[in-house]
């Protein structure tokens, strides 16, 4: 269903600018990679033995996304919005993390926060490569409290029993190789 | 008088640099804005400057009125990182608690939910509030060693071309720790 609204060639025209408009945007503010510190590969082990709260939301296509389906697999799940820079620094890392991992029992769950299927479409035609994992929609923000995020990116990694082993709060190089082995670790356990 | 003289000589010229040598100022050649920064135990702190103009252009897009958002985008907004790198343990801090000097003076701090407060009107849309929120520098955080870290706007309620020295502080198990950066100019 995802590919069904990225084939809706009704909105290509649009996408493309309002691509264009964001990209022009984030230039304008100043938020310059050279500003940046570079990102790390290094996640927290969650030493409490915590389940993931519940998250049940819409995705791309309107559809309901429940982390309980997953159960059995491993769960990335990343919290982030479009206009916070280090969420789109590590993006396309988290993609090609998805493509690594996607036939071995690896979900990844993207929390969009606070934004409309439109813009996160015309994102997702920034970054490279683009993200075919699913993405999901919280307009009112109201997952943060129960997740615990205080700020964004915030990134959990989820076992397959459904607990919280890795935790890392702010962008990350989530292709890095450390990073890979750790998540493939948890598919054997 | 010889060693008084010694002492002295450390105290008013060596002292201060050696203090001042853990700030570090750079301009950005392409929009001009400075960032002040300066790590300190294991954790790294920068402030980078953002135009009035800029912070208005970003919270427009996101839905709010000039007239709205002129509160806060003439309020000395800076970009904010804070990053435990490798310090001795998990870093916990208040943002909201740290010490803003005017001239020596302290200078207090509105804090984010005041600024929503503020900025929540009967117009004012949900989703710009939202963006609000979650686009300003975390009011609290817990940072393990490694690489945590936030970026985040964060204002200081100054008007533009006003200059501050700013301390952050956490602690680490109840152990306070702070960095301070001086002699910090708000964008014009």
């Amino acid at each position: 269903m995802r590919q069904n609204y990225r084939e809706c060639s009704v909105r290509n025209n649009y996408n493309i600018q309002a691509s264009l408009i964001i990209t022009l945007l984030m230039v304008s503010i100043n938020i310059n990679a050279a500003d940046l510190p570079p990102l790390t590969h290094e996640l927290t082990s969650v030493n409490k033995r915590l389940a993931a709260p519940e998250l049940r939301l819409q995705n791309m296509d309107e559809e309901i996304v429940d982390i309980k389906d997953f159960k059995g697999k491993v769960v990335v799940v990343n919290f982030w919005a479009t206009w916070c820079p280090p969420c789109r620094r590590e993006m396309g890392s988290l993609e090609r993390l998805y493509q690594a991992t996607k036939d071995k029992n690896v979900e990844i769950l993207a929390v969009n926060i606070g934004e409309d299927i439109d813009t996160v479409f015309s994102f997702m035609g920034t970054v490279e490569p683009s993200p075919d994992f699913e993405m999901i929609f919280d307009p009112d923000a109201a997952s943060m409290d129960s997740w615990k995020v205080r700020g964004l990116p915030t990134t959990y990694i989820i076992n397959p029993e459904g607990i919280i082993v890795y935790r890392a709060i702010g962008g990350r190089e989530f292709d890095h190789p450390e990073i890979l082995k750790k998540v493939l670790a948890l598919t054997k356990q | 008088m010889i060693k008084i003289i010694k002492i002295g000589f450390f105290t008013f010229f060596c002292l201060p640099y050696i203090v001042m040598a853990q700030q570090n100022i750079h301009t950005n050649s392409a929009s001009s804005a400075k960032t002040w920064e300066t790590h300190v135990d294991g954790v790294h702190f920068s402030l980078t400057q953002i135009l009035p103009e800029q912070v208005q252009a970003f919270y427009v897009n996101r839905g709010f009125t000039l007239d709205q958002i002129e509160p806060y985008s003439s309020s000395c907004v800076y970009m904010s990182v804070l990053r435990n790198d490798n310090a001795p343990g998990t870093i916990h801090f208040i943002s909201n608690n740290w010490s803003v000097l005017v001239d020596g003076q302290s200078h207090s701090l509105v804090s984010v939910e005041q600024w929503v407060q503020r900025l929540t009107t009967n117009n004012t849309k949900k989703s710009s509030l939202v963006a609000f929120r979650w686009a300003q520098f975390p009011p609290e955080q817990e940072y393990e060693p490694g690489g945590d870290w936030n970026q985040g706007m964060f204002s200081i309620g100054l008007d533009a071309s006003a200059q501050f020295d700013i301390i952050a502080q956490w602690d680490i198990e109840g152990k306070k720790y702070e960095a301070k950066l001086q002699g910090v100019q708000c964008a014009k």
